[in-house]
């Protein structure tokens, strides 16, 4: 048989096996069978040894052009058994997807700090620097300073831990307010969040360590128009432009006029409701202009400087904020109550 | 504050209802704590007079009576009172009638006899003793006084009346008085007011000099001291209108010289004491301090000692009250008492404070006094008492007044610029409004260039400067009319500080490796600090106490917060969480060290906690590895010593100097079952100051390594007890910087490395910053690599 007839049934017989093949394992093995080194087609190439000089690259010729195509058809089948193998599978592997399983946990900042941040947003976004202050004060910074000289009835208010004669837990954030009076030159914009402790026994509504942040700013021409601005631009940013502030008149020691301060109820949204006890209101925070002999002592001169300052309870924004009805989950660390909060 | 609205509108005009009172008072400054209802549940009951009264058929001791209500024909009542008969005029209550306690009058039979309504005793409406006293003690209440049949009994008892309880800011005492609170009322509505003019009529004879003397010794705690004397007492008890204004105020009427103090303390809010003057030895009082280790016996029968530092009224053989708190048991007022000294006094509030902080209980009288008595308007108060004795002729006054009063206080006066006020307040008025405003408080006003020179009124204790008229015109002008206004002037850099921009970070890496933050009290029990089985010298057993703590629990400042974070997480498990992981981040407060001011250093720490399937020793150290790494902080596994913690499963993280940056590792067996914990219970606490200390500033980036890496692996055989990380970091050190990373990637343990002994299989990637590494160079590192690790006994596994 001639070279040219044994290329014909090669040809002819990978052709027919080639439409015999289903999986891409057979098929490799027939393309080495055939293009291989030891395949047919290549052996069919050696023999042409035996060829005469002019025969021989015509010859190679026509045996490579046919290699090239079967070598096509061989890929051609190979692609599509791949595919429909992958296909295959694909199909095998798939899951049901709606197969309940354990999902990455990620966590949550405590809910007081939640709102904390947004307060502090707000507060920095105006202009506010935030400080910090020690948790152990001098029981100058927390009352001599701020108007509440020793023995002074309205200290009673404020039911103090003490550490010793001089030293208290800080009854409030506002000792920070006199140490940034001290330290700085106006203009001042402060916010001043933290801890603050009061002996008061654990129930829903009350606990002996909880969370203030406390605002002041100092400089010249500072009207309590300002503060109302101030503190409405707090209102909004926090609970939507249709939320504003009513002041009523109050009294704190270290201010003067000095105000409590309502919201438009954030639930019933000024209608009246349960929350807010049908009033539209609810009772935020308390503020005032510093009071004059507040700013002498802390060696900023009245004539000159007038200033407001401002104390938000956090954890009553937050008990509000979310609906929580007693205090004491957000002292517990339940996670049943935290994973409630991401 | 109680007061009754009837009370006040004898003073003022109310013209609105009690909703808009209310409001108009909290918009001005008085808030409104409450509002009662008096006579709330009490309805339908009149005066009647019992026409017949026959015994009851069918009862022993039942009566029949027919009682005239004045309507129509008589109604026929059933009454089983021991005290009922013809003649008598008693409440009843008609059919349909409410008493209080949600009772309701109907039709009804008793043992076959119909009552049209019932006989009412005082308790049945509501009606105490000291309201009124009625005929008898026992049964029906049964009226002393003759009234219109039908007559609503609401109205005989004064009980068709609103109690309002106001709330009175710390800065107004002379609100904790009916005039006062009149006065705020009438400026507040715009009303006139009518407080009455007080005038005595001296209608005894001789001097009050003949009766008493008095001296007082120190007149820095008692700056004013007046005494009134009346003769001729005539005790009895108090008319129904007076009867009716203490029980609404809450108070119990005694008679008539004792509820005249106690009116005029409700009226003008200054306490009175009345004396038994014939009681008093010698005649003699002495108001001075005490001496220490006297003794004293007060109204209520308790002896106390004293200190030398309280101030009492004394007679002759020693103190027989303690000023301003509490009368003598000796001189009190009994149905006898025929000559009465009227003390009306002003003491220091810092002196009645300590006094009664010190024996621990208050009265109304020091509760007044603590909060400010002003000497001015002492002398109003004695005359309105005397007065009082005129008008209820209880007897007859003395001529003359003892008043101590050496050092009188100036009239205050305040000038107060127009357009001070208007910067202030934001609020544009003009000088003629304000003046306005502050007339309508008793403010005497004169506007001169745009300056309001003003006269403070006596009563008011907290106007001392130009501050203080500017609030007093705001709340009368209305806070609502405050602008809403932007800060203006310089602008300022916003900003968290560096601590809180640290605890952002923080908060944000642990929350997003599955952390919850959680908030614990900054106070800890001693106990829970023994539970934690530390040294004996650890300084952290000795923490800042509370010198009034709330109780033991609280009693002292943490001075670590894993007790916080334990109790927590023994919370969850005990609730059924069976895994976890939870943070805290707060203070703990140094026991040693302090500031510069004497403050106990605050450290800023973290605790961090977890529990449940899947965690071990090593997930608590990750997670502590993994913030540090985020922090850019350099730090070594070194071993620790915290007896809280397993003693083979603790470890601490050190910085480059060798400080200990957190603590970590599982509990120890014993401290999880003190605290009731999972023994799989793993937590850790980091010092953050230290950390962030160590932070590296972050933005520091180096280049992409330009030439290729190769590896090599190696296995190590060693004893068990062999520390991997030293022969890690000695194999590191070995070949410096050519070895960018040495990996642990198994530990095998079994008969082919031998007992107690383990293999542990390493990845070097070994690699020069600025050339291709030749197989001679790699093969040198290796070489170094294993000449560190057979030092420390790790040799290649064959």
């Amino acid at each position: 048989m001639g070279i040219r007839e044994e290329l014909e049934r090669i040809g002819k017989d990978t052709l027919q096996d080639l439409g015999k093949v289903t999986d891409t394992q057979t098929l490799e093995q027939l393309k080495v069978r055939v293009l291989g080194k030891k395949g047919s087609l290549t052996a069919l190439l050696r023999g042409m040894g035996a060829l005469s000089a002019e025969e021989r690259p015509k010859m190679g010729q026509i045996i490579n052009e046919y290699r090239a195509r079967l070598q096509e058809a061989l890929d051609r089948k190979m692609d599509e058994l791949s595919a429909r193998e992958k296909e295959a599978r694909l199909e095998k592997e798939a899951l049901d997807i709606t197969e309940p399983r354990d999902k990455v946990e990620i966590g949550a900042v405590h809910p007081t700090q939640a709102v904390l941040r947004e307060v502090l947003d707000c507060f920095t976004g105006l202009g506010f620097e935030v400080v910090e202050g020690p948790e152990v004060e001098l029981d100058h910074y927390n009352f001599e300073l701020l108007n509440l000289p020793k023995n002074h009835p309205a200290r009673d208010a404020q039911d103090t831990f003490y550490v010793d004669d001089n030293i208290v837990m800080r009854t409030h954030t506002s000792p920070v307010q006199a140490r940034v009076m001290l330290s700085r030159k106006p203009p001042i914009r402060v916010v001043c969040p933290g801890r603050v402790f009061r002996a008061d026994e654990i129930d829903a509504t009350h606990s002996p360590v909880f969370h203030q942040i406390e605002g002041l700013v100092i400089d010249e021409n500072v009207t309590m128009g300002d503060l109302k601005g101030t503190l409405d631009a707090f209102a909004r940013k926090l609970y939507g432009e249709d939320i504003t502030t009513r002041f009523r008149p109050s009294f704190f020691p270290f201010t003067e006029p000095s105000a409590e301060v309502d919201l438009t109820c954030f639930n019933c949204r000024g209608k009246g409701c349960r929350m807010c006890k049908g009033t539209g209101f609810i009772e935020v925070l308390g503020c005032g202009m510093v009071n004059p002999h507040v700013l002498e002592m802390c060696g900023i001169d009245p004539e000159k400087y007038s200033g407001f300052a401002f104390g938000i309870g956090l954890e009553r924004i937050t008990l509000l904020r979310y609906g929580i009805t007693d205090m004491r989950l957000l002292y517990e660390g339940d996670l049943r109550f935290l994973r409630q909060f991401r | 504050m109680k007061i009754s609205m009837n009370w006040l509108k004898k003073y003022t005009d109310i013209p609105c209802d009690n909703a808009s009172y209310e409001s108009r008072m909290v918009m001005s400054g008085t808030g409104v704590e409450g509002m009662e209802d008096l006579g709330r549940g009490l309805k339908n009951v009149v005066v009647g007079r019992v026409l017949t009264c026959e015994a009851h058929p069918n009862s022993d001791h039942l009566h029949v009576c027919s009682v005239d209500v004045g309507e129509g024909s008589p109604l026929q009542i059933v009454c089983g009172a021991p005290n009922v008969e013809a003649g008598i005029l008693v409440p009843v209550a008609k059919v349909g009638a409410e008493l209080p306690g949600g009772h309701t009058i109907g039709k009804s039979r008793l043992r076959g006899v119909e009552s049209q309504g019932m006989l009412c005793s005082g308790d049945e409406i509501g009606v105490p003793v000291e309201l009124y006293p009625s005929v008898g003690s026992e049964g029906l209440l049964i009226f002393r006084e003759e009234y219109p049949l039908g007559t609503d009994v609401r109205e005989i008892f004064g009980l068709n009346d609103t109690v309002v309880d106001f709330e009175i800011l710390a800065n107004r005492p002379d609100c904790l008085s009916a005039w006062g609170i009149a006065r705020e009322t009438a400026a507040a509505l715009d009303t006139p007011l009518r407080l009455p003019e007080v005038r005595v009529r001296e209608d005894g004879d001789g001097d009050i000099r003949e009766y008493v003397d008095i001296r007082v010794e120190d007149s820095g705690l008692c700056p004013r001291y007046a005494a009134r004397v009346i003769k001729n007492v005539r005790v009895a008890p108090s008319p129904l209108w007076l009867r009716q204004i203490l029980y609404a105020a809450g108070m119990r009427s005694i008679n008539n010289v004792v509820d005249i103090t106690n009116l005029v303390m409700l009226e003008t809010g200054h306490p009175m004491h009345a004396f038994d003057l014939d009681k008093v030895k010698e005649h003699k009082i002495i108001v001075r301090r005490t001496t220490p280790e006297e003794g004293l016996t007060t109204l209520d029968g308790k002896t106390y000692r004293m200190t030398g530092n309280e101030l009492a009224i004394c007679d002759v053989d020693g103190p027989t009250g303690l000023a301003g708190v509490m009368g003598g048991e000796e001189s009190e007022i009994t149905e006898a008492t025929r000559t009465v000294m009227f003390e009306c006094a002003s003491f220091d509030r810092t002196s009645i404070r300590l006094t009664t902080r010190r024996l621990g209980f208050r009265t109304e009288a020091s509760g007044r006094f603590e909060r400010g008595v002003s000497p001015r308007t002492v002398g109003t108060a004695l005359e309105r008492a005397c007065q009082m004795v005129n008008e209820l002729d209880a007897g007859d006054v003395v001529p003359g007044v003892i008043d101590l009063y050496p050092d009188p206080l100036p009239k205050v006066q305040v000038d107060a610029p127009v357009d001070y006020i208007c910067r202030r307040t934001g609020v544009a008025l003009s000088g003629e409004e304000m003046a306005a405003l502050l007339k309508k408080l008793q403010f005497g006003v004169t506007l001169e260039d745009g300056v309001l020179h003003c006269e403070v009124p006596d009563f008011r204790q907290d106007v001392e400067g130009k501050h203080d008229i500017c609030e007093e015109v705001l709340r009368m002008a209305g806070y609502d009319r405050i602008p809403s206004t932007r800060l203006k002037g310089e602008t300022t850099q916003g900003g968290l500080n560096v601590k809180l921009r640290r605890h952002t970070q923080v908060q944000d890496l642990l929350t997003g490796m599955g952390f919850y933050e959680t908030m614990t009290y900054s106070f800890i029990s001693q106990k829970v600090l023994d539970q934690l089985c530390m040294d004996e010298n650890d300084p952290r057993r000795k923490p800042v106490q509370i010198r009034n703590p709330l109780g033991e629990d609280t009693a002292c400042l943490r001075t670590t917060l894993l007790p916080g974070l334990m109790k927590t997480m023994s919370g969850n498990q005990r609730a059924g969480n069976e895994r976890g992981r939870v943070y805290e981040l707060g203070n703990a407060y140094d026991p040693v060290e302090k500031t510069d001011e004497g403050l106990p250093v605050e450290r800023d720490t973290l605790a961090l906690g977890l529990w449940g399937a899947g965690c071990d020793f090593y997930t608590i150290r990750g997670v502590a590895e993994a913030l540090l790494d985020r922090l850019g902080v350099k730090y070594t596994i070194v071993n620790a010593r915290e007896n809280a913690l397993h003693p083979g499963r603790r470890c601490a993280l050190a910085s480059a100097d060798g400080q200990t940056l957190c603590v970590l590792g599982q509990m120890h067996p014993d401290t999880a079952e003190a605290f009731e914990m999972d023994r799989g219970s793993y937590v850790c606490e980091m010092d953050l100051d230290k950390v962030f200390a160590a932070a590296r500033p972050m933005g520091h980036t180096v280049p992409i390594a330009r030439f290729p890496a190769v590896e090599r692996d190696l296995a190590l055989v060693m004893d068990e007890d062999r520390q991997l990380g030293p022969v890690m970091a000695h194999m590191k050190a070995a070949c410096g910087d050519c070895l960018e990373e040495i990996r642990l990637f198994d530990v095998f343990r079994g008969i082919q490395v031998g007992p107690g002994r383990k293999s542990a299989a390493f990845n070097l990637i070994l690699r020069s910053p600025d050339h291709t590494l030749t197989e001679e160079e790699i093969n040198a590192l290796v070489k170094k690599a294993l000449d560190a690790a057979a030092a420390d006994g790790a040799v290649l596994r064959l």
